[in-house]
């Protein structure tokens, strides 16, 4: 491990400034210095600092997610394009062109991995540290006598704190029948998997449009769902306390964090979307115009295809082309026949009052300057009828 | 000699195949635990896949290691392949058009 802790060390005081720095703010207001609690909250501290220091990160995240609104009709485009396909090969295609998609507008709903694989030697370096304490206190840890401000005193004092009766340091596979170390480690790891279960769950059931819910990378992620709480108690059982009370603390924070963005930001055609838009209905806030759900590109199986019409021949039938001028840009609607964006419309789960609203503001917007713009609202059909032929 | 050889060929690709292993257990167990996160494609874990099997153990996870660095939040993402093979190097250059 010595080559492992020269690489950490770094991470590995900053790791012990932090919580010392908690501990002595801790015991200024009146906690005793010794007691369990406040090496508990040290570490809860240092989740603490650390998620904060993320938050730019996550803010970023919900202003790209934002960003994704205004391509959601080319991002229809592509679904479209590679509907029912679910061999290897098209599902490839379709996440290339997606991601060449979010690189073309600059807008990318992912987070990136780096700030992940940066938080991962805190990690380490946490659990190092406590794994530490007790060669610290003793006077044996090989690499000096203390870690940045973590001396022998406080690592004693930290060693012998202890939560409900079980030393932070202490793991269930050393705890040489220590009830209480058995007991807390037990009871961390169930609260870890419960909130890694549950956040994971109310992902996948909340925020994800029904067709990512399919095929077999959906179904791994279900039975891995239930295989967790057994990968957990297996690590668990080698952590010390203090890395199972970080961990738990992590996942609360995530939790929480996720919590906000679904209820902010879904994820366009999920289930939390619908839900979104029903509390907006209901305080009667306009819905905006790109709200149509991902979803709603499937078309009816198409016979003869509809002849691209002049704007002009057109019948003047109305109720067919507000509805799919409701998408917005019309990018979707473009789509030769004006007749299936209506019905795929009316496959909408949103067809409720808000769906049906919108249009109306749109349709007195396109229908002002239709003799103008008639030039061009012609040759668009006829691009749009065009297209999925060819490519794919 | 030749199962000499043979052996000689296995224990150069063994670290290859130690990392591949690792990364399996990566996409198996731990990334279907976090949302999909990142800003290529393909994603970094499995550009590292690629790269290890295309370029062997050292210089695959020194391409991956540079991949990682430039998946960052500031980084627009988009598609991002692994570079093709080294030895036929005129032959690469052909298809790059698909």
């Amino acid at each position: 491990m010595g080559w492992f802790d020269g690489l950490l060390q770094p991470i590995m005081v900053a790791v012990a400034w932090i919580m010392v720095q908690f501990h002595s703010l801790l015991t200024s207001i009146g906690m005793d210095p010794d007691g369990g609690t406040a090496w508990t909250l040290s570490i809860v501290g240092l989740v603490i600092v650390i998620r904060i220091l993320l938050i730019p990160l996550f803010f970023k995240q919900i202003k790209a997610s934002r960003g994704m609104q205004l391509l959601q009709p080319e991002m229809q485009k592509i679904q479209k394009k590679y509907k029912g396909k679910t061999d290897p090969a098209s599902r490839e295609a379709m996440s290339r062109e997606t991601m060449e998609l979010y690189r073309k507008h600059g807008t990318n709903p992912f987070a990136s991995c780096l700030p992940i694989l940066l938080q991962s030697p805190i990690f380490f370096a946490l659990f190092r540290v406590l794994n530490s304490l007790k060669p610290l206190s003793e006077g044996t840890y090989p690499r000096g006598d203390h870690i940045g401000p973590m001396t022998a005193d406080l690592a004693a004092s930290a060693e012998s704190a202890t939560i409900f009766g079980a030393p932070l340091s202490g793991t269930f596979m050393q705890a040489n029948g220590d009830i209480h170390i058995q007991i807390v480690t037990i009871a961390l790891i169930v609260a870890m998997s419960a909130t890694t279960f549950f956040t994971q769950r109310q992902l996948t059931r909340k925020n994800m449009p029904p067709a990512a819910l399919e095929g077999p990378m959906a179904q791994q992620q279900k039975v891995l769902l239930y295989v967790l709480p057994l990968i957990f108690a297996f690590s668990g059982v080698n952590f010390p306390i203090g890395v199972l009370i970080y961990w738990t603390t992590t996942n609360l924070w995530s939790m929480g964090q996720q919590f906000y963005t679904i209820r902010r930001m879904p994820a366009p055609g999920s289930e939390a979307e619908r839900l979104m838009l029903e509390r907006r209905a209901r305080r009667g806030k306009a819905v905006p115009v790109v709200e149509a759900p991902s979803t709603v590109v499937d078309e009816k199986p198409r016979g003869q295809r509809q002849q691209p019409k002049r704007k002009d021949r057109q019948k003047p039938a109305g109720t067919q082309r507000p509805v799919g001028a409701g998408t917005g840009t019309g990018a979707a609607s473009a789509k030769g026949a004006t007749g299936s964006g209506a019905s795929a419309t009316a496959d909408a789960p949103i067809q409720d009052a808000p769906v049906q609203d919108a249009p109306v503001e749109d349709g007195s917007l396109s229908d002002g300057p239709t003799k103008p713009s008639s030039s061009a609202k012609a040759k668009k059909p006829a691009q749009g009828g065009k297209k999925p032929r060819p490519k794919n | 000699m030749t199962t000499l050889g043979r052996a000689a060929r296995f224990a150069l690709r063994l670290p290859g195949m130690a990392l591949l292993g690792l990364l399996w257990l990566y996409q198996h167990l731990v990334s279907p635990l976090t949302p999909p996160t990142c800003r290529y494609y393909p994603s970094c874990s499995q550009y590292a896949v690629i790269a290890i099997r295309r370029h062997g153990a050292l210089r695959g996870t020194w391409l991956a290691g540079r991949r990682l660095l430039r998946c960052h939040p500031w980084t627009p993402g988009g598609v991002d392949d692994v570079p093709p093979a080294r030895s036929p190097r005129r032959l690469d250059v052909a298809h790059s058009a698909h």
